[in-house]
């Protein structure tokens, strides 16, 4: 077992050390003026060469790489070339943002989903599990900004329910908070649902047809009793680790539904970092997306293990 | 009109040929009140005696805010995350310089309507060929810190603002005109400015319209953002990065106390969310609402639309080196198919100027009005392009970036020229790419046969005359080299008195018509927005705001 | 294919065609299928010929008539220059109708080859390729092609590299892991037996055995690269500007929203919804072909 996590975690290691290259690289492969992007361009060509030495532009690439990766493993992140302060407490803050948005969404899609799921095992070949999965996947297609401007046009701009912007004021309460955020909240419900109520359904339909079901109902519990108790235990395996994959979709790739709804997420942090060619945020930043990803995964092969019987039986002692 | 020829010989003595002369041209009716003001403004007459001579001759007096408004109350304002430090030196952005405004202040101050009123000098006036300026300071300012301002502190600033050493921004503003050094202290309320080259409108240099010459201390000056000590109606609260600033009033203020007690700045990724805010009532202005963006709020009851002129401009350079521009008639056939009453009312809704071609707005006092405006002839376009041996039209790649209502400038220009067989491809590219390094051969701003660029707004033309048309200037994109056109700019440049400026000008302007290297075809106002019902708010073109006498 | 007498493989070509018949069959009469086909050939058409086709001149400005809202001579309204919103969104399926499916192509190309390699080679090349491959997996496909843009430049060709190796990674995956299966198939041992190089058995023999597959997993890749396009378009990082391009439109003017002119963006979002959604109809008929 413990050779396991070690073996997971130099895996850890090494996928993060190669996407820092991949990301270090991405953002240097064009020798572009940095300092004149920040400068802007009618700033005179004194002040650029000025800036792009105090910011180290100028040196060699591999020393600022070596620079750079040597910082991040001393929990030093680098510092902003726009703000010119540490990237740091932005990235916290960002994910932070991305986090609530992410867990308001899984709050309201991981039930919707494995109800969604369950109907549609109960109901296999007919009207209802056609509509959940051809529908759920349907949904799962379209940009998340295309259900976005639907929903904004409905709910803010017609029925005048909802705030059209998910930055709640920033001495807002929890409820006020929940209402600024369950605009953008949806599209995302839209676009997981389908993944959440497809893998529920297989799990569910296997369960079902399993021996140890059959046991159950053999016993005399009844069929709704054993459903709850055996069936949905097993279907909501593949639930999680539908969960911890689409994390990374959650807490980076929302850039067009936090542009949309101007909320300040890690997505639109690297978005705005993008724009600006602020690399060390955009490093950072990017970074952090990744590593929470493996983190993740991670978590979620753990969960798995704990919760799957067969497996901790098997694999463990 | 009746004039009181008494009390304007009394007001006429003891002032320089030059003030005078502004005074006869005014008398004689080729001067308007409003070129009178802003010219008379900048050879540092102050705004009593200007409006003494105006009444003298029955054009009434300057109207006067005077309303009684309760102090008290938060203003809260959304403004785009600055782009980069808050340093008075190096910020280039809007959100910079509307967040410095708040508690920075010039030497002289470039109002809504383009005249300069004093502010931390209380009167200015140039030698008698326009090389040595001097100022007098006014006394009993205080900074944050409760130490007095001197000329000390003013030498101190525009000195570290002209060094070469210190990477400042306004390097590319005084290159040329003032040098590090030339800033010399008389006493402790008079400062010298010895200039490069003569400069009839080096006021607008030391003004809100050169944005990085905030006047800070000569001590913590350099440490700026350490300590944001300057001398303006408001002092530093809290700044934090990326989300807002706070500002609480400063009641050693040397003018009238300011009315709201704080002032409270949003800072926001783009312009939608700060409309989005604006109409949820979580702020109460923009400063900044491009018309394109804003089409929302233009009809919307409960927002009240400031508009003031402004010189920012879109240039449509078109290269005279390079085919199929080498040909001027070409040039002006291009510019005979624009339709431009159409652009300003339909593109921009109205709130924009048409332009003819020239860097002189007609907003600027020194611009020849009389010059014929260029309007869509679609014949003698037609002509000209017969004659330059092009009937069977051209073809042309322009380019441009991604910003305001540039693409769409760009989809008219295309539609318009080809009334004259024209095929324009469009390129737009994001502006980081379109500005490349901003020098020859690295960047499509500066190389592309035909382009259109974004230009700011600026008090006087000066940069617009040079850097983008002379022939050494360095953001010639049409490359124009004309060495009658170098040595009118030269002579109107130096020029101290407004009629020899518009002497000058005219010809820049029908030389320009000729020529036509760059279209001008509108200048855009400045646009802000507030809440019903707030009054006193003073924008400026440059992004400045001031609050202190706004309230609801 | 080689005309070695091989009655083995011949014989089981025999079969496979048949069932690959059977399998068209089954598609060609499933529901789903038919529709999602049918509103991908209408988004075709009007790439194809919708110029021709549409009743207003989707460039033309009209500077007296901006927003105006929907009405008999304009059906979809008018937009910021007066132009025709319904001509505009006929046209604009044309890019992202070249967009994504060149993408596509790339990714499948590359990903199909990469996936041979790494199933059919093993060892070490498959190692280091998995790792590089988690380690891009572990970020959003929207940020791997943001990252990619802002260091080469936004323009058409960009974008459409960038689609295609951000998707390959996950192409190859799938190839991999089919190719690993049909590895320990005999005909592979009796090529290898024949002594053919790598490259013969893993692009003749193995290549069609996997072509199924790889065609399903294309065809979900289509779908999420119109996807990506328009969401790219949409940040300001896809299509440029003049294009009528749908995601490029709903990103000029998502903000007169709240001024109510709600036309401008709607019918564009409408648009996209169907191709995505017709696409994904398609692909989900041909998995369920594939695996029934």
């Amino acid at each position: 077992m413990l050779k396991v996590a070690l073996r997971r975690f130099l895996l850890f290691v090494l996928t993060l050390w190669l996407l820092s290259i991949i990301v270090f690289l991405a953002s240097h492969v064009l020798p572009g003026n940095v300092g004149r992007a920040m400068l802007g361009p009618f700033a005179d060509p004194r002040a650029v060469d000025q800036l792009n030495h105090e910011l180290g532009t100028d040196r060699p690439l591999l020393a600022q790489y070596a620079d750079w990766l040597g910082g991040f493993v001393q929990g030093d992140m680098g510092d902003s070339f726009a703000m010119r302060q540490p990237v740091a407490p932005f990235v916290w803050n960002a994910l932070g943002n991305s986090l609530r948005l992410a867990l308001l969404a899984l709050v309201l899609v991981v039930p919707l989903g494995i109800l969604g799921g369950v109907l549609a095992a109960l109901f296999v070949g007919r009207p209802l599990d056609r509509v959940i999965t051809v529908g759920g996947l349907s949904a799962a297609v379209v940009p998340e900004f295309i259900s976005g401007i639907v929903l904004i046009l409905i709910f803010g701009v017609w029925l005048k329910w909802l705030p059209l912007s998910a930055a709640a004021p920033a001495d807002a309460g929890l409820l006020v908070q929940i209402k600024y955020l369950l605009l953008p909240s949806i599209p995302l419900v839209l676009v997981l649902f389908g993944y959440i109520a497809r893998m529920t359904r297989a799990g569910m339909i296997e369960a079902l047809d399993s021996d140890y079901m059959r046991t159950a109902m053999l016993k005399g519990l009844k069929r709704s009793t054993a459903i709850r108790r055996h069936a949905l235990r097993n279907a909501l395996l593949p639930t999680i680790s539908v969960v911890a994959t689409q994390t990374v979709y959650l807490l980076g790739g929302l850039v067009a539904i936090e542009v949309l709804f101007h909320y300040r997420g890690i997505g639109s942090l690297i978005y705005t970092a993008a724009q600006k060619k602020d690399f060390p945020m955009l490093q950072a930043a990017v970074l952090v997306v990744g590593a929470v990803f493996i983190l993740a995964s991670l978590a979620a092969d753990l969960i798995y293990a704990w919760l799957n019987p067969r497996i901790r039986l098997g694999g463990g002692e | 009109m009746k004039f009181d020829f008494k009390r304007l010989d009394l007001l006429r003595r003891g002032r320089s040929p030059i003030e005078n002369h502004l005074i006869d041209g005014l008398v004689a009716g080729r001067i308007d009140r409003r070129s009178f003001l802003r010219h008379g403004s900048v050879l540092g007459l102050s705004l009593p005696f200007l409006g003494g001579v105006l009444g003298t001759v029955g054009m009434g007096t300057m109207p006067r805010a005077a309303r009684a408004a309760v102090p008290g109350g938060v203003l809260r304002m959304a403004q785009t995350v600055p782009a980069a430090t808050l340093d008075p030196m190096k910020i280039a952005d809007g959100g910079g310089i509307t967040t410095l405004s708040q508690v920075g202040e010039y030497l002289c101050f470039d109002m809504p309507n383009l005249t300069l009123a004093p502010q931390l000098a209380e009167s200015w006036s140039p030698n008698k060929d326009g090389t040595v300026w001097t100022f007098k300071l006014r006394q009993g300012v205080k900074f944050h810190n409760g130490a007095t301002m001197t000329a000390d502190d003013v030498v101190a600033t525009i000195n570290r603002l002209a060094d070469p050493a210190n990477g400042s921004n306004a390097l590319s503003a005084f290159s040329g005109v003032l040098s590090a050094g030339a800033t010399r202290k008389i006493d402790d309320y008079t400062v010298e400015f010895t200039l490069d080259a003569p400069n009839g409108n080096f006021p607008y240099y030391l003004s809100s319209d050169n944005y990085n010459a905030v006047i800070l201390p000569a001590k913590e000056g350099a440490e700026f953002e350490k300590n944001w000590i300057a001398t303006g109606p408001y002092k530093y609260e809290s700044y934090t990065p990326q989300v807002g600033a706070k500002f609480t009033r400063f009641d050693g203020y040397w003018g009238p106390k300011a009315i709201a007690d704080r002032i409270e700045i949003s800072y926001y990724n783009d312009i939608q969310p700060q409309i989005l805010a604006l109409q949820g009532g979580e702020v109460d202005l923009i400063l900044q609402a491009p018309v394109l963006q804003s089409v929302a709020l233009l009809n919307d009851p409960n927002i009240q639309i400031l508009t003031g002129p402004s010189t920012a401009h879109e240039q449509v350079h078109m290269r005279v080196d390079m085919d199929p521009f080498k040909d001027a008639r070409v040039r002006r056939a291009i510019a005979l198919c624009l339709d431009r009453p159409a652009l300003v009312n339909g593109m921009m809704k109205g709130k924009a100027a048409i332009g003819n071609d020239s860097p002189f707005a007609a907003v600027y006092p020194s611009t020849d009005q009389s010059v014929p405006q260029r309007e869509k002839n679609i014949a003698e376009a037609k002509q000209l392009m017969e004659a330059a041996g092009m009937k069977d039209g051209f073809e042309v790649t322009l380019t441009t970036e991604d910003y305001l209502e540039l693409p769409e400038y760009a989809v008219l220009i295309q539609n318009a020229v080809k009334q004259i067989g024209g095929k324009i491809t469009l390129q737009v590219l994001d502006q980081g790419t379109y500005y490349g390094d901003a020098v020859p051969g690295k960047s499509p701003w500066l190389d592309s046969t035909m382009g259109i660029t974004d230009y700011g707004h600026r008090g006087v033309p000066n940069v617009f005359l040079a850097a983008p048309l002379a022939s050494t200037g360095t953001w010639n994109s049409a490359h124009f080299n004309n060495p009658t056109y170098d040595g009118l700019v030269a002579s109107y440049i130096a020029a101290l008195d407004l009629e020899a400026q518009r002497a000058s000008a005219s010809q820049i302007q029908k030389l320009l018509l000729e020529e036509t290297p760059v279209l001008f075809s509108y200048f855009y106002d400045f646009v802000s927005a507030t809440k019903v019902g707030l009054n006193g708010v003073i924008p400026t073109a440059m992004g400045q705001i001031r609050l202190d006498q706004a309230s609801f | 294919m080689s005309d070695a007498p091989l009655p083995l493989v011949a014989s089981d070509g025999g079969a496979a065609a048949r069932e690959r018949r059977e399998r068209l069959r089954v598609l060609l009469r499933s529901p789903t299928f038919l529709v999602g086909a049918a509103i991908i050939l209408f988004w075709v058409f009007c790439a194809l010929f919708g110029e021709a086709v549409v009743p207003l001149d989707p460039y033309a400005d009209d500077m007296m008539n901006y927003l105006m809202p929907p009405s008999a001579e304009h059906w979809f309204g008018t937009d910021q220059l007066g132009r025709d919103v319904f001509s505009r969104v006929i046209v604009g399926s044309r890019d992202i109708l070249t967009v994504a499916p060149l993408a596509t192509l790339i990714s499948t190309l590359a990903g199909a080859a990469l996936g041979l390699v790494m199933g059919y080679y093993r060892g070490w090349a498959d190692e280091i390729l998995s790792r590089v491959i988690d380690a891009m997996l572990a970020l959003p496909t929207i940020v791997i092609a943001l990252l990619a843009l802002v260091a080469l430049g936004t323009s058409t060709i960009t974008v459409v590299l960038v689609i295609g190796f951000t998707f390959a990674p996950i192409i190859a995956k799938t190839v991999r892991a089919a190719v690993l299966a049909e590895r320990e198939v005999e005909y592979v041992a009796a090529a290898e037996l024949r002594r053919e190089s790598g490259l013969y058995v893993m692009f003749i023999e193995i290549l069609p055995n996997v072509a199924a597959p790889i065609l399903v997993e294309a065809t979900i890749r289509l779908g999420y690269a119109i996807f990506a396009v328009a969401t790219l378009s949409f940040i300001g990082f896809g299509i440029q500007p003049p294009s009528p391009d749908w995601g490029l439109s709903i990103s000029t003017n998502y903000g007169l929203l709240t001024g109510g002119y709600w036309w401008t963006v709607l019918f564009d979002s409408l648009a996209i919804a169907s191709l995505v959604v017709a696409v994904n109809l398609v692909a989900d008929a041909m998995q369920a072909a594939l695996h029934d």
